[in-house]
């Protein structure tokens, strides 16, 4: 159990910057995240919280101790590695086993740990056969009980799911949060599947380009994204994004020729300017042609089982809406759009920064009745 | 409707059989055309065998079987020279040669695998150089410092220019390099240092190449003439290949009791032939040699 801090954390390879930067702080027990698109850099950052990285500039510390210095063995952590790396000529045992024999544990000792952390990821039965006799999923719970045996200070993932196929993926998933939940162990898990990233997460890191974008839990996250990147990521089908104009008294244009009253306080500053408004396809409500709302017509609907998502052409762009219960809309229908104010996320053009809205999850239910008003 | 799904079928089969019988006398082609060819290899062995069992007077008769077959030359053959002591001899070179060049092709190959260091390219590029050089070219120089060593005649010196080996080193370097960086990262982070990655880790995941190395290292110095012929003073310090030059005089060649040895000196080679028939296969496609 630890905590870990990295401060001012910059990584370059021949004179190429790819980590800016990076400050996190990660409490004793927590299971931190770290989400982002491929390339933007997780990999590195864990790799340097192990030590298979040096750490160009800034400090990475385990329990107040800083380990730029220490060999990744020294520091106390463990890995699970995207396609396992698994000793091929082992048993399962003896893969399990080898940091201990490394730590020169004994052998009885050994078996018993052994066999404790085998019952734990229910690989008793297999622990004669070859990593190449298992199947993917199987293989992964080897890499874990190698990463458990250690009893390390920090555990750390770096998409340790992503070779498995959906089903198992899932599972592995709800197997790992169980297994953390047990063993209340600090973890630093990186993905860049937003779905896994969201369910996992105590705390998640969004990154982009080498930079942390957003840190919080991630309800707050989804909530209020720092960015219209975080936004857009976060969440599927993703964030629909609308260019806008605020006019007087916080009212807003959205472009081309939509208006609404959305009375926001932290719009006033921005009159005049032009804005990015974001708003979740589950927040919107489709209903028939009016006066009000976004006209647009249905162009596509993707089924999902429990809900459809509606793909709807505008004078503007595309905008994507889930449509909950038995909405009877078609594809080539004539519908409006209807927006609600509290369910608008406000981003500054430029930069994507985030302005404000979006905070009203109160308002959730009243946006249900207008839903049934507009069916 | 029905006869056409039923029709439809049966042509197509007919088409099927066809094409098989077609495969099939290509198949039987082919492997006439290997029955052939391996009949070319194996003549000369044959003969070398036939050979050393007929009598000396009847030692040019082109029979494929002697009348009188007898172990006359192999007894001959191991009065004359000490063809046990010569087999030995080989063998512990061999052996030894085997041993030392898997070594250091193995230390050598982990350091241009595993590091970068200052001139690592301009090194392994030298040491692929020196897979060219002639042995006429290093014989000299090496005689000369095997004779100030005060090691001429005597087996240290037949294994000491045979310390290392490019082609192990390049070998070896090349497989540890396609091993998986994952797997080395895994060692590290469990705690195993660089040596212990190296022969708990690399080494046992690469013995199929190794024992493959193995092979034709054993094979190449087995069958090694020219440095033991330089070096060579007296039957008891010298190798079996030696050993069959002593039946060529300049009175004549006694082919019976060549023939004989050199049957002797072809059987371990072709034990290991037989016995790890498929290990030697591998290792010559492998390594690119046929
Ligand atoms: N060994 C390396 N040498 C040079 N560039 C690298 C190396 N490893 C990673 N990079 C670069 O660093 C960036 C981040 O890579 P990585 O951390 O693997 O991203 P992620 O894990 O988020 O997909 C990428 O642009 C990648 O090209
Ligand atoms: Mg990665």
């Amino acid at each position: 159990m630890a905590n870990l801090q990295i401060a001012n954390a910059r990584k370059s390879y021949d004179n190429k910057q790819v980590l800016h930067g990076i400050d996190l702080h990660i409490e004793d027990g927590t299971f931190l995240v770290i989400v982002g698109p491929s390339g933007c850099g997780k990999s590195t950052l864990l790799r340097m919280i192990a030590g298979l990285e040096d750490i160009t500039d800034g400090t990475i510390s385990i329990d107040d101790e800083v380990v730029n210095d220490l060999e990744p063995s020294a520091r106390g952590c463990a890995m699970v590695f995207q396609n396992y790396a698994l000793y091929p000529h082992m048993s399962v045992e003896q893969n399990i086993g080898y940091p201990l024999k490394i730590a020169g544990v004994s052998k009885p000792e050994r078996a018993r740990k052994v066999a404790e952390a085998a019952a734990l990821l229910e690989l008793g039965d297999y622990l004669d056969r070859r990593p190449a006799q298992l199947s993917g999923g199987q293989r992964q719970r080897v890499a874990m009980g190698r990463a458990i045996v250690r009893e390390p200070r920090l555990f750390l993932f770096d998409e340790p799911l992503s070779n498995l196929d959906a089903k198992l993926r899932v599972q592995m998933r709800i197997e790992i949060k169980r297994l953390h939940r047990r063993l209340s162990a600090t973890s630093v898990f990186v993905t860049h599947d937003q779905v896994e990233a969201m369910t996992l997460a105590d705390k998640l890191v969004v990154m982009n380009a080498g930079k942390v974008e957003q840190v919080g839990t991630p309800g707050e996250i989804y909530r209020a994204p720092a960015s219209a990147f975080v936004a857009g990521f976060l969440g599927a089908p993703a964030m629909n994004f609308l260019p806008g104009k605020v006019l007087q008294q916080g009212n807003l244009h959205i472009l081309p020729n939509t208006e609404i009253a959305v009375h926001s306080q932290e719009l006033h500053q921005w009159t005049g300017r032009e804005i990015t408004i974001g708003i979740r396809p589950e927040s919107l409500l489709l209903g028939k042609p009016s006066a009000e709302g976004i006209p647009a017509h249905v162009d596509l609907i993707e089924e999902l089982g429990g809900s459809r998502v509606a793909y709807c052409r505008t004078d503007g762009p595309e905008i994507a809406v889930v449509m909950h219960g038995d909405l009877t809309v078609r594809e080539g229908d004539r519908v409006s759009i209807g927006l609600l104010p509290e369910h608008l996320h406000f981003f500054e053009k430029t930069n994507g920064q985030r302005l404000g809205g979006g905070q009203a999850s109160q308002q959730a239910q009243a946006s249900r009745a207008m839903h049934v008003a507009f069916n | 409707m029905t006869t056409e799904t039923l029709s439809l079928p049966m042509s197509t089969s007919g088409l099927q059989s066809r094409k098989k019988r077609r495969q099939a006398n290509l198949a039987i082609a082919g492997h006439a055309l290997m029955i052939v060819m391996s009949l070319f290899a194996v003549f000369p062995v044959y003969w070398m065998l036939v050979s050393s069992l007929r009598a000396e007077n009847h030692i040019f008769d082109t029979a494929l079987w002697p009348d009188a077959a007898s172990l006359d030359n192999y007894a001959y053959a191991l009065s004359a020279i000490p063809i046990w002591r010569m087999l030995w001899n080989t063998l512990v070179v061999s052996a030894a040669v085997t041993f030392i060049q898997l070594l250091t092709g193995i230390a050598a190959a982990y350091g241009f695998a595993r590091w970068r260091f200052r001139f690592d390219k301009f090194v392994y590029a030298l040491i692929g150089l020196t897979w060219l050089v002639p042995i006429q070219v290093v014989m000299i120089p090496n005689y000369l410092l095997v004779a100030r060593m005060g090691l001429l005649d005597s087996l240290p010196a037949l294994i000491l220019p045979h310390f290392a080996s490019a082609f192990a080193i390049m070998l070896l370097t090349q497989s540890m390099r396609a091993f998986p960086k994952e797997v080395l990262e895994a060692a590290r982070m469990d705690g195993a240092g660089s040596w212990r990655t190296l022969w708990e880790v690399i080494v046992p995941n690469l013995r199929g190449i190794i024992a493959s190395l193995a092979i034709l290292i054993f094979i190449s110095t087995w069958n090694e003439y020219f440095w033991p012929l330089l070096l060579s003073r007296s039957a008891e310090n010298t190798v079996i290949q030696i050993g069959i030059q002593m039946f060529i005089t300049q009175e004549g060649t006694s082919w019976g009791p060549l023939m004989a040895a050199s049957s002797l000196a072809s059987l371990p080679i072709l034990l290991i032939y037989v016995v790890l028939q498929r290990q030697v296969i591998q290792s010559f496609m492998k390594s690119g040699i046929r």
